[in-house]
């Protein structure tokens, strides 16, 4: 590591003057599980690291039916894992935040900072995905929030057009001096989704395809990770499931439908054929577990 | 009737590893102590044009900034063809070509990010194939001009540095004759690979060395081998071995990685230049991945000739190629070792076996857990099962057909005596029930199988490798135990312990064992090839009845008794026939005092040293030994494995195996042994590879290169032990660290075979293979 | 170089340093207060040797910066034995199991292992799996290592589930 400084702000005004001063010279160090290793590794050389652990508020969980989940940004897996409010009403985002890393990742890993990251693998990012979610930012010209749904097929222009968070690999669309303060996720009466993490080893890695595909409402939403350069929203495999009741046949027409629209790379990881191949699985088991 | 021996003492060094209290060089600090960190090649092979250190020298805080130039002399273990920083050409990416040491880590580094360097690159060879080929350039073309034990056969002018032969039989006239007679014989072929893998050790190397004012070099490593590093870096650096002394605390995991020299030797020149300050140097994770030992990569080509009638195994013909990497001063001896076992457990009158070491521009290969066994045994035990499945014969019966036993013969010529390899395989078939169908699997689109291998290890160690050990008694009856046996985590600490204690008839509480410092304990060899226990052993055995003898010459004279009367029990000195004459044995811990004052007798001490007995060097042209090592551990493994065939997921369910250790020392220990080799084989056979691309590692840490987690921990998971004792072990035992890890590897991908019909030839097993696998094998079917 | 003023614990006793920011809470503990029983194998959160609890919670100690330790409380390996020496029934059952051969993973596994039994006193055979897999060891093929922790539970609580 580099030398820099840190600075703990005791608030979001606070926070916001430092990354003013500091501007494109700064990183906001949440839980640290990603911002430690780059600096580690030297990808990054800061000259100021803004702590926002300090702040208050920004350990908030609160639900309503009518307004769903928020989440503040310094809420870890670990807790989020074990809040009786998120296993109850999105047991499925509980269930990512307790496959991400490991137990001793999970105490600091946050799911505003594995969002932030905008890795396309990031595990706690599709049921968020899925629900709709929105990123709650501030930044000089004030709050505002930013939808974390990106499609299948839709170019970066679009993305940036339409105001997404996911543009590519980790490139957002924060706005200088902007930084995440929490996470709205709406709820629908009688949501249920399935979460899926594909792996080489089971526990403590990297998803090789992960997934979070669930029934809200009338629509069927299917968000997969790790097969295109943000976590996307499969439109055309959505769109042939809308409204339909789940059959042996449609289930099996809506995985391979779900196949052609991702666009996985190979890498290290995983070859972009056996990617196809699990996200034909997750999306096969995932409704096969909501027809019944 | 043993006492010690065959019990499961704690572990003498358990209540300092729980509480913290270990410490490991990394743990220790000295005053005035300076970092060092390197510049590393970026090249897999290129010619160094020009070295810049003059920005890196000036930076405030910088000591020392070396390069190879500096000390240009090659060293080794058994072919001195390695430099610690590279000279002239570097040979791997990640190769170091520049020290630096300075006031702290942060200032190291960044003084090696201003280093300039200018290469100019050269064609690399990514394998052993491309190495031996015609027109290959050679990257030691001075090859024939190094330094080489007399027992390697370095090939002028390739990139060949040893080649292995075994001769058994006449094989070409026995293949021929099968080939004549196909009615009654049956030839097959079969290729198989074997990735580079990572030790990964939990504590990377870490290193000080000091350079004082007199010319004594002190190096605190963490090092297997203390005295074999001492000799490495004497010959290096030219300093006598009075004015070397290494030392060695606790070591955090080793298997094998810290058996050679590696950043001692680019410490001790900075030191040298430091004016006396201790200078530090300690690998990150993925240096480790890079720049420590890597298992080599090998290709092998195994053509068998077997009767049908009965499975009768007539000739084996292996070709191993290894990819030794950049230097293979360690090396060629994996080869060797794969050439005098090439035929695994089992008897063949005809055997031609051609093991290469080839230099390719991959980071350096050396020893790994089982030094070469599991590479080669990943092929020869896949390939019995695949002839024994070709000539329709039972996979479990091929090998007590062929395996070997007391009376028969092993590649090299030798006849087996102690060997339990068949009681070891029936032992695991039977608790892996391998008649018996496998339980359902728990969901319908999973599958299972189980599967078995053998496999044999023997010390690849010079043939006359030495131990030594002694035992002091203090005045109350304590003992000091010293050897330079190290224990590396296996146990033979409270081993050795619990045979001096043996001997000596005093309880194991009563010894402080102290190893590791080449300036106080004394000579060991190495601890590597799962020797400890035997060799280190034997020496403390030695020791301890020297101590004994002396004791007892002492005591005849102050209980009146001929000592043959006398015996030992729990700190006394007893008469066998009058059991009131008696006498502590502390009160001869300073010799023996008379009543008018008088001594006699000196402080008690016992040595004991050891060679192995009657190991002899092998014929070069035949590879014939009727002892070419010290010992043979057998063993054997049983795995059941279970497959989601929609995603590959491979999970083993069951895993057991069995080994013949001799007598066994400590049973709980030796079942530790036997559970950790069979889960680094697990490891190695689904997870492990080091990916290199144009030589350039491309999963340098944990997040890509997995190893087994506590989760990947099979249900059933069982070592068990065959104890047929080893007449020159002590009580019998025989080493079992290595030949632990030996079997699981192809016992698993037999399972996976049997229950998918996929043969994999090549290890790891990874989800995506075993989908792609069975995908194709359904396509081939459909048609 | 700029430092920080860390007022904090570690098990129980009080300390006030000035820290440099670019170094780990590891680096501190280990190298300022001499407490070396947490290791450093990854230096990335990879493979537990660092495991220590912080305000009760287990975390990768080389993930956390040194001036982030201000008015927090450590608990390390050396805090687990009482001031007489006994061990706690964790290390205790460790040594028992021979559930630790080159020790350099074990303070990880035992701090994993107590804040594992603290939050959830009579685990499963699956709830140890999972929340111990974040501690890698190549020694010792970690079938002894569940033992123990089972074990350790018996002691402590009466069992597993």
């Amino acid at each position: 590591m580099k030398e820099f400084n840190y600075f703990a702000p005791g608030s979001v005004e606070e926070a916001l003057e430092l990354m003013k001063e500091y501007e494109g010279k700064y990183t906001i160090l949440n839980g640290g599980t990603d911002v430690m290793i780059r600096l580690r590794e030297r990808l990054i050389n800061p000259e100021a690291v803004i702590d926002i652990k300090r702040i208050p508020g920004l350990k908030d969980i609160t639900f309503s039916k009518k307004d769903g989940l928020y989440i503040g940004a310094c809420v870890t897996c670990k807790e989020l894992a074990e809040s009786e409010i998120v296993k109850e009403n999105y047991p499925f985002y509980a269930q990512a935040a307790s496959v991400l890393g490991s137990q001793l990742v999970r105490g600091r890993a946050t799911s505003v900072g594995n969002v932030i990251n905008a890795s396309p693998l990031a595990d706690t990012v599709t049921p968020l995905v899925a629900c709709d979610a929105k990123l709650v930012v501030v930044g000089p010209e004030g709050q505002r929030e930013v939808s974390l749904v990106s499609w299948a097929g839709e170019s970066q222009e679009e993305r940036i057009a339409r105001g997404a968070f996911f543009i590519f690999v980790r490139k957002v669309g924060l706005k200088p001096g902007e930084m995440a303060i929490g996470l709205k996720i709406p709820y629908v009466e009688g949501q249920k989704a399935v979460f899926t993490k594909f792996d080489r080893r089971k526990e403590v890695d990297l998803s090789t395809v992960c997934a979070t595909v669930g029934k809200f409402g009338d629509e069927y939403r299917v968000a997969i990770g790790s097969c295109a350069p943000t976590p996307i929203r499969l439109p055309k495999t959505e769109a042939l499931l809308k409204g339909k009741k789940l059959t042996p046949e449609l289930i099996g027409e809506a995985a391979e439908l779900a196949g052609t629209e991702v666009s996985p790379i190979s890498d290290i990881r995983a070859s972009a054929e056996y990617r196809v191949s699990l996200v034909k699985v997750a999306v096969r088991r995932s409704l096969a577990e909501l027809s019944v | 009737m043993s006492k010690y021996v065959g019990v499961s003492v704690p572990r003498v060094d358990g209540v300092k590893k729980v509480t913290g209290a270990a410490k490991y060089v990394g743990d220790m600090k000295w005053p005035r102590m300076l970092y060092a960190k390197c510049v590393k090649s970026p090249y897999a092979h290129a010619k160094i044009v020009s070295i810049d250190v003059s920005a890196a020298k000036a930076l405030k805080g910088v000591h020392d900034v070396i390069t190879g130039d500096y000390y240009t002399k090659r060293g080794g273990l058994y072919l001195e063809d390695k430099n610690f920083l590279a000279v002239n050409t570097v040979k791997f990416y990640g190769e170091p070509v520049v020290a630096v040491a300075a006031e702290t880590p942060e200032i190291a580094e960044e003084a090696c990010d201003l280093v300039k360097v200018e290469y100019e690159p050269l064609p690399v060879i990514n394998n052993p194939m491309e190495g031996m080929a015609k027109d290959a350039i050679l990257i030691h073309p001075e090859l024939h001009t190094y330094k080489v034990v007399p027992i390697f056969h370095p090939q002028a002018h390739t990139n060949i540095s040893h080649h292995h032969i075994i001769r058994k039989g006449d094989a070409d006239a026995a293949f021929k004759y099968a080939e004549e007679h196909p009615d009654e014989y049956y030839i097959t072929e079969h290729e198989y690979h074997v990735p580079h893998v990572q030790h990964t050790p939990i504590e990377n190397h870490v290193a000080v060395a000091q350079y004082e004012p007199d010319g004594k070099c002190t190096v605190w490593a963490s090092c297997q081998s203390p005295y074999a590093v001492r000799q490495a870096l004497s010959a290096t650096f030219d300093i006598p071995l009075n004015k070397m002394r290494i030392i060695s605390p606790y070591v955090g995991g080793g298997f094998g990685a810290k058996a050679g020299t590696t950043i001692e030797g680019i410490i001790i020149p900075l030191a040298m230049h430091c004016k006396g300050r201790p200078v530090m140097m300690e690998y990150t994770r993925e240096e480790e991945f890079v720049n420590s030992y890597l298992r080599q990569g090998v290709y092998t080509k195994i053509k068998t000739a077997v009767r049908k009638s009965d499975g009768k195994f007539l000739a084996v013909q292996n070709n191993f190629y290894w990819d030794g990497g950049a230097y293979t001063e360690y090396g060629v001896n994996i080869v060797k070792a794969s050439g005098f076992a090439s035929t695994g457990p089992y008897e063949f009158d005809n055997v031609k076996t051609d093991a290469y070491c080839v230099y390719t521009n991959n980071p350096v290969g050396g020893p790994y857990r089982g030094f070469g066994m599991c590479e080669i045994h990943f092929g020869i035990e896949q390939n019995i099962d695949e002839v024994a499945k070709e000539i329709g014969m039972d996979p479990i019966e091929i090998r007590r057909v062929n395996g070997l036993a007391p009376g028969k013969s092993t590649g090299t010529g030798e006849i087996m005596k102690s060997c339990g390899f068949l009681e070891a395989l029936d032992q695991v078939a039977e608790a892996i029930e391998y008649d018996k169908p496998c339980e359902k699997p728990s969901a319908p689109n999973k599958v299972r199988g189980k599967g078995i291998a053998g496999g044999w290890k023997s010390p690849s160690q010079p043939t006359n490798a030495g131990s030594a050990a002694i035992i002091r008694m203090n005045e109350d009856g304590t003992f000091f135990l010293m050897t330079s046996g190290h224990d590396i985590g296996q146990g033979s600490d409270t081993a050795l312990i619990q045979i001096a204690a043996e001997v000596l008839c005093c309880d194991p509480s009563k010894f402080t064992i102290r190893t590791g410092d080449t300036d106080h304990t004394p000579y060991e060899w190495q601890t590597v090839a799962s020797r400890i226990t035997y060799c280190a052993g034997n020496a403390t055995k030695l020791a301890a009845e020297d101590l004994k003898e002396k004791l007892l010459d002492l005591a005849q004279i102050k209980l009146g008794y001929i000592k043959r009367e006398l015996y030992l029990e729990d700190g006394w000195i007893i008469n066998r026939n009058h059991p009131e004459s008696r006498m502590p044995m502390s009160d001869l811990a300073l010799g023996l005092a008379f009543e008018d004052g008088s001594g006699y007798g000196g402080p008690a001490i016992g040595v004991g040293t050891f060679t192995l007995p009657n190991n002899i060097n092998y014929d070069p042209a035949t590879g014939y030994s009727p002892k070419p090592a010290a010992f043979w551990t057998t063993a054997a493994a049983g795995a059941e494995v279970e497959i989601d065939t929609e995603t590959g997921v491979i999970e083993v369910k069951k895993m057991v195996e069995s080994c013949d250790p001799g007598h066994i020392v400590n049973p709980e220990l030796y079942k530790a042994q036997v559970e950790g080799g069979m889960m680094q084989a697990l490891g190695t056979v689904l997870f492990e590879e080091l990916k290199l691309k144009d030589g350039k590692v491309l999963n340098k840490s944990f997040v890509d290169y997995k190893i087994p987690t506590i989760d990947n921990t099979p249900e059933t998971f069982i070592a068990m032990g065959v104890e047929h004792p080893e007449e020159t072990g002590p009580y019998g035992a025989r080493g079992i660290g290595e030949p632990a890890m030996v079997p699981g590897a192809p016992a698993i991908a037999n399972a996976i075979y049997n229950a998918t019909g996929c043969r994999f030839t090549e290890m790891p097993i990874t989800p995506e293979k075993m989908l792609k696998a069975l995908q194709e094998k359904a396509a081939a079917e459909k048609k | 170089m700029k430092t920080y003023h860390v007022d904090f614990f570690v098990n129980g006793e009080e300390y006030e340093l000035d820290v440099p920011a670019n170094k780990t809470a590891l680096n501190i503990i280990r190298d300022m207060l001499d407490l070396t029983g947490a290791k450093e194998g990854c230096g990335a959160g990879e493979c537990g040797a660092c495991a220590m609890i912080v305000d009760g919670v287990l975390i990768n100690g080389c993930l956390m910066l040194a001036p982030e330790m201000d008015g927090k409380h450590f608990e390390t390996v050396e805090g687990f034995a009482d001031e007489k020496g006994n061990l706690s029934p964790v290390q205790q059952s460790f040594i028992d199991h021979a559930a630790l051969q080159c020790g350099y993973c074990t303070p990880g596994f035992i701090v994993s292992a107590t804040a594992l039994l603290r939050e959830n006193p009579h685990p499963t055979r699956e709830e140890i799996t999972h929340y111990m897999s974040g501690n890698l060891c190549r020694c010792t093929g970690y079938k002894r290592i569940i033992e123990a922790i089972e074990d350790a539970a018996e002691r402590m609580n009466g069992g597993a589930k």
